[in-house]
């Protein structure tokens, strides 16, 4: 019954707040987020290339809300979160990647395209 | 889990399992039984971030219209600013916590709640114009996904305003006790991690919507 022994205050996961590494996270997210932002709007890139650009920033602000926001690191403290969070990645990759690769391969071979986003579209019908 | 936060588990001290018991530590347990509920929302937002993969492909556009020809980032811009200031309050507050001083941890608690508000009534204005010009969920499979992932993530907003107004009223009327101490814990990870969420939702839903 540790909680009548000892101060709440004193655990550990009330002790790992730090105003500075906040502060930290959130001018990082805000910044990369609005660089996203711009370039999106912008059209300064190929539709491709914002695509992936757009993509490795989220994938930075969330590494950096991740660490400075979210604690994940291999303190004591929170060492079984990051631990539970690592875990879990394998998971997130198969449920979108591999539902992304089935059904990329099932609308090629089963859906009638829209004329515009077909590569076929100006060839002749096929005729059986 | 009397060891201080900043100490680094070293490899070759670390041990696999305990020889004797350390004492029941409630606060750590039930915060890590929410973070793995937490990583459980994550796995629906994967589904539905799935979806959107899935259903953003031009046939599920349905006649319907895509999202670059109605998508305002202006809108999800403010929802960015807010809802990261919201975290970044809610941060102080538990730094305020820490220090053990109880209006500073209500009256950041209450900033933070203010901004989860405004960002709800973003969304809300967002979703409204939407509707006024006729893009509704049921006009084809993309926009049904479009509704569902912000939607979705403007209840966990919904739900965490909720839960600050509660902490609130229990901080005001307990104290920090250990049982307050979990749920302020558990809040934390809750509202830091919808900032997480948003990133996701910002990125794959407005911003490469806007260029598809």
């Amino acid at each position: 019954m540790t909680e009548h022994t000892q101060n709440p205050l004193d655990h550990p996961e009330v002790q790992l707040a730090n105003g500075r590494a906040y502060l930290v996270g959130f001018i990082f997210s805000m910044l990369l987020m609005t660089a996203g932002l711009w370039l999106a709007v912008t059209h300064i890139m190929a539709p491709f290339g914002t695509v992936l650009v757009t993509s490795i920033l989220a994938g930075m602000v969330v590494i950096i809300q991740g660490y400075f926001i979210l604690h994940m690191d291999i303190s004591h403290a929170q060492m079984w979160h990051t631990v539970a969070m690592v875990l879990f990645l394998p998971l997130f990759v198969v449920t979108i990647g591999l539902t992304a690769w089935m059904f990329h391969g099932l609308y090629q071979r089963t859906m009638i395209m829209p004329p515009a986003t077909s590569s076929m579209a100006h060839m002749p019908p096929m005729s059986h | 889990m009397s060891a201080s936060a900043a100490q680094k588990v070293d490899p070759a001290q670390a041990t696999l399992w305990a020889r004797h018991y350390a004492g029941h530590d409630m606060i750590g347990t039930r915060t890590f039984g929410f973070w793995l509920y937490m990583l459980t929302d994550a796995m629906v937002y994967a589904a539905l971030f799935a979806s959107l993969g899935v259903l953003s492909h031009a046939v599920n556009l349905a006649g319907g219209p895509s999202p670059s020809a109605f998508i305002n980032p202006i809108y999800a811009y403010g929802e960015t600013i807010t809802l990261f200031l919201s975290v970044l309050i809610y941060g102080y507050s538990m730094v305020a916590l820490k220090n053990g001083n109880r209006g500073a941890v209500i009256g950041s608690m209450f900033v933070a709640m203010l901004l989860g508000i405004v960002y709800l009534v973003i969304a809300g204005v967002d979703i409204g114009n939407m509707f006024a010009h006729g893009i509704f969920p049921q006009v084809s499979g993309f926009l049904s996904i479009f509704f569902t992932i912000i939607i979705y993530h403007a209840l966990h907003i919904l739900v965490g305003v909720v839960w600050m107004l509660v902490m609130m009223v229990q901080i005001a009327r307990e104290g920090f006790s250990a049982n307050v101490i979990y749920r302020l814990i558990n809040l934390r990870l809750f509202w830091h991690f919808q900032a997480v969420i948003w990133v996701f939702v910002f990125t794959f839903v407005y911003l490469q919507g806007m260029v598809a």
